[in-house]
């Protein structure tokens, strides 16, 4: 059996984009044997149970997250393929200890650099996802990838360096003078604002000692971080954490520039470490179309065992595009998310199970709610009309107007002759005949005058 | 006699009346229309007037509860802490609180530290604080939180003792991360855990009403919930587990036979961080019902030594 190794694909001539993936190379590359292994650059997490990559495929068997990765190896190969067997006490804890170190510390400082960083996001990083994934998918993945390191690396107070945030119109004031006649300011605190890094040169340079100075006390002199000769686990991580910081040229170079300045023997140790484990720069196309190789690149590609990914062509593609849409729709991505960690929180209790679908409805009724209430305003403020008794009487009477000028015309025409009329029928009213009849007694007989009015 | 002003219908906006007289018939309909879709995203009428009616005030901010003593003499920590405890001069049952309420321990050894830990304000934002002797009665003290609290202790003259070995920073981010998000997820997250030792010591003491409750554990949890997952796509919980039962091995590897961490001569704010968790799940008394995480722990014996040494220097074994 083969193991499939799923990663995001290659970027700043190193295999993949992300630490994780790195690590998990490195672990496959040097604990498993060649030909055990492959490796494909799917980027793709929606194939991971947890979703995210790294992900390692056995058959059927599908492994999410890199530390579930080296457990599973260890325990296929039972006890074979594992790299920290057989460490000291002292430097397997050290290992266990320096993991969690690199890992949680290492992860604000790349996430400033690369996405955090307006500058080196948009004119590196984000251009990169298109190489490694196909069409739709470099419009969502980047700005997702990028909120979720922002909001990691928020508590650390350097959200300056996004200065996508700020409304750029809202600093030019309007002013008579037209734009070629002014004279540029160039402020103090405007150069600053146009490179938020150097304002905060300080603190990141801080932050990235305070990351580097533990690794280079813990490694020292030796080959490797924790021990003389033996490869660890925490040398795949940190090699993976500490290749990203390094390799990538950026526009705003601060992390690179503190490590090379500062600490030239983990720089170095780096680089050793990605000739020896990856074999040296790789390109996109290594990984993306290995199988029309010429002669220059066969040893590379022999290095990495490469295969092509398949990405299930275009449905593949808009079903994935879909998903992600969907998650970065506010109640129905919240939905998503809560029962993708429910299905994986090892035994799903009952009543947790009653929550969720309590949750389900709750949200449902929600929406229907909202709906209705939005329904019932429009009918209140009338912009949706109801049919009522009013409305054709008020047509009727309008139905002249909607000729437009000769429709007054014709409605003055309209009264006059129905005043005619009216006047008529009053002159009707007055005409009827009114007969008074006097009747006078005298002594000559019976007058009887007629007065017909 | 009817005047010829009956035939057209009086557009019922009374701005088209003012502006130019009556409008041509022909667009009135329309015109009436989008002035109604403008009128929808509006104020509405009855809002506005009651806006109008009470204007927006800004109150000076609240001064500290009644319940804040004016003017203490001495510093005072405020933790999260049940009433008899305090009274008792027991560990607080938060971890955070009880990480300073140690160290603060350590700090006033020499003066008399069961009068200097206060009774808790709950309502009262981020825990714990201390608030500081004032030295002008009417002038209320600027609470310090705990991340100033090392600046503050210095600033008093007291040295809080930092190990300045090379692997302190590691397996500091041991204690941080990887036991942290387990203890979240075992407290909050664990269902049994959350009705039987979260619900009483944050949920129950808060209020009586069960919809305030309701709201409040809901809110608990999904903070908890949040916290985990910005580090995670997904909350795996046998990693979880699996990650703190490897730092408690690390830490136990590293604590070895000696008394303290670091082979220091007294505890040390290191001390105090891990004994912050340790006490706590150690505690039978708070009826843990997943003891997951509780039985990696007393796995390593050094560690479960160690608490008990500190709760004997401290807590008087309690």
């Amino acid at each position: 059996m083969v193991f499939e190794l799923h990663i995001w694909g290659p970027a700043f001539s190193l295999p993949s984009i992300d630490p994780h993936c790195l690590a998990a190379i490195a672990y496959l590359q040097q604990a498993v044997p060649r030909g055990k292994w492959q490796l494909i650059a799917t980027s793709d997490p929606a194939l991971s149970p947890t979703n995210e990559l790294p992900a390692l495929r056995n058959g059927d068997i599908w492994i999410g997250g890199f530390r579930n990765i080296f457990h599973y190896v260890a325990q296929f190969s039972s006890g074979e393929w594992v790299l920290d067997a057989g460490l000291p006490d002292q430097q397997g804890a050290d290992c266990i200890a320096f993991s969690s170190f690199v890992e949680a510390h290492g992860q604000p400082l790349i996430d400033l650099s690369l996405y955090v960083s307006s500058q080196n996001y948009t004119s590196t990083t984000r251009p990169l996802y298109n190489s490694i994934q196909p069409f739709p998918l470099p419009y969502l993945t980047p700005p997702s990838v990028r909120a979720t390191a922002k909001q990691r690396t928020a508590h650390l107070g350097l959200s300056s360096l996004d200065i996508d945030t700020e409304d750029a119109d809202a600093a030019q004031e309007k002013s008579i003078i037209p734009e070629s006649l002014r004279k540029p300011k160039n402020t103090v605190s405007s150069l600053l604002a146009a490179n938020p890094e150097s304002n905060a040169q300080i603190r990141l340079d801080a932050l990235a000692t305070n990351y580097f100075e533990p690794l280079q006390k813990i490694k020292g002199k030796k080959p490797h971080l924790v021990s003389d000769s033996q490869f660890s686990s925490l040398d795949c991580l940190a090699l993976g954490y500490l290749s990203l910081m390094l390799i990538p040229s950026l526009p705003q170079p601060w992390l690179a520039k503190t490590m090379r300045k500062k600490f030239p023997d983990l720089c170095a140790w780096t680089e050793d470490m990605i000739d020896n484990v990856f074999g040296g720069p790789v390109k996109a196309e290594d990984a993306l179309l290995p199988n029309d190789g010429d002669s220059t690149s066969a040893e590379q590609k022999a290095y990495l065992p490469w295969t092509a990914p398949k990405n299930g062509g275009a449905v593949g593609i808009g079903s994935v595009f879909l998903s992600s849409i969907a998650d970065s729709i506010p109640v129905v991505g919240q939905l998503r998310r809560n029962t993708r960690m429910r299905l994986h929180g090892g035994k799903t209790l009952d009543d947790e199970l009653q929550s969720s679908s309590w949750q389900g409805v709750a949200a449902i009724s929600s929406i229907v709610a909202g709906l209705g209430l939005a329904v019932g305003y429009m009918f209140q403020q009338g912009l949706i009309p109801l049919p009522s008794g009013e409305e054709p009487a008020k047509e009727r009477n309008a139905s002249l107007d909607t000729f437009g000028d000769a429709g007054a015309a014709l409605s003055v025409f309209a009264t006059q002759l129905d005043a005619e009329a009216q006047r008529q029928r009053m002159g009707q009213s007055h005409g009827a005949p009114v007969a008074q009849v006097d009747v006078e007694a005298g002594p000559g007989g019976v007058t009887v005058t007629d007065n017909v009015a | 006699m009817n005047s010829i002003l009956d035939f057209f219908p009086m557009p019922s906006d009374k701005t088209f009346n003012e502006k130019d007289g009556a409008p041509p018939a022909g667009q009135t309909s329309f015109s009436q229309h989008t002035s109604r879709v403008r009128h929808f995203f509006s104020i509405p009428a009855p809002v506005k007037t009651l806006f109008d009616k009470v204007p927006v005030l800004t109150y000076p901010p609240n001064d500290l509860s009644q319940r804040a003593p004016k003017s203490a003499r001495i510093p005072s920590l405020y933790v999260f802490i049940k009433k008899e405890d305090a009274a008792a001069g027991r560990p607080s049952y938060n971890p955070s609180c009880l990480k300073w309420q140690v160290n603060f321990l350590e700090l006033c050894r020499y003066q008399s530290p069961s009068d200097a830990l206060k009774q808790p304000c709950l309502s009262l934002g981020r825990l714990p604080f201390l608030l500081p002797p004032s030295k002008n009665p009417k002038e209320a003290p600027t609470p310090i939180t705990s991340n100033r609290l090392v600046k503050y202790a210095e600033e008093q003259g007291k040295t809080v003792e930092e190990s300045s070995s090379m692997r302190y920073e590691a397996y500091q981010s041991l204690i941080d991360h990887r036991i942290r998000d387990a203890w979240l997820y075992t407290l909050y997250l664990e269902p049994l855990n959350f009705s039987a030792v979260a619900y009483h010591l944050y949920v129950s003491p808060t209020s009586t009403n069960p919809l305030v409750r309701a709201s409040i554990s809901h809110q608990l949890r999904s903070a908890a919930e949040a916290e985990l997952l910005t580090h995670t796509a997904i909350i795996d919980t046998d990693d979880l587990y699996s990650e703190a039962d490897k730092a408690f091995e690390a830490l136990s590897i590293l604590l070895g036979e000696d008394s303290w961490f670091f082979g220091t001569a007294k505890p040390t704010l290191f001390d105090a961080s891990i004994f912050a968790y340790t006490q706590l799940l150690l505690d039978d008394e708070l009826g843990w019902q997943e003891k997951k995480l509780c039985r990696a722990l007393r796995r390593r014996g050094n560690l479960v030594q160690h608490r008990e040494r500190l709760l004997v220097r401290y807590f008087g074994g309690a």
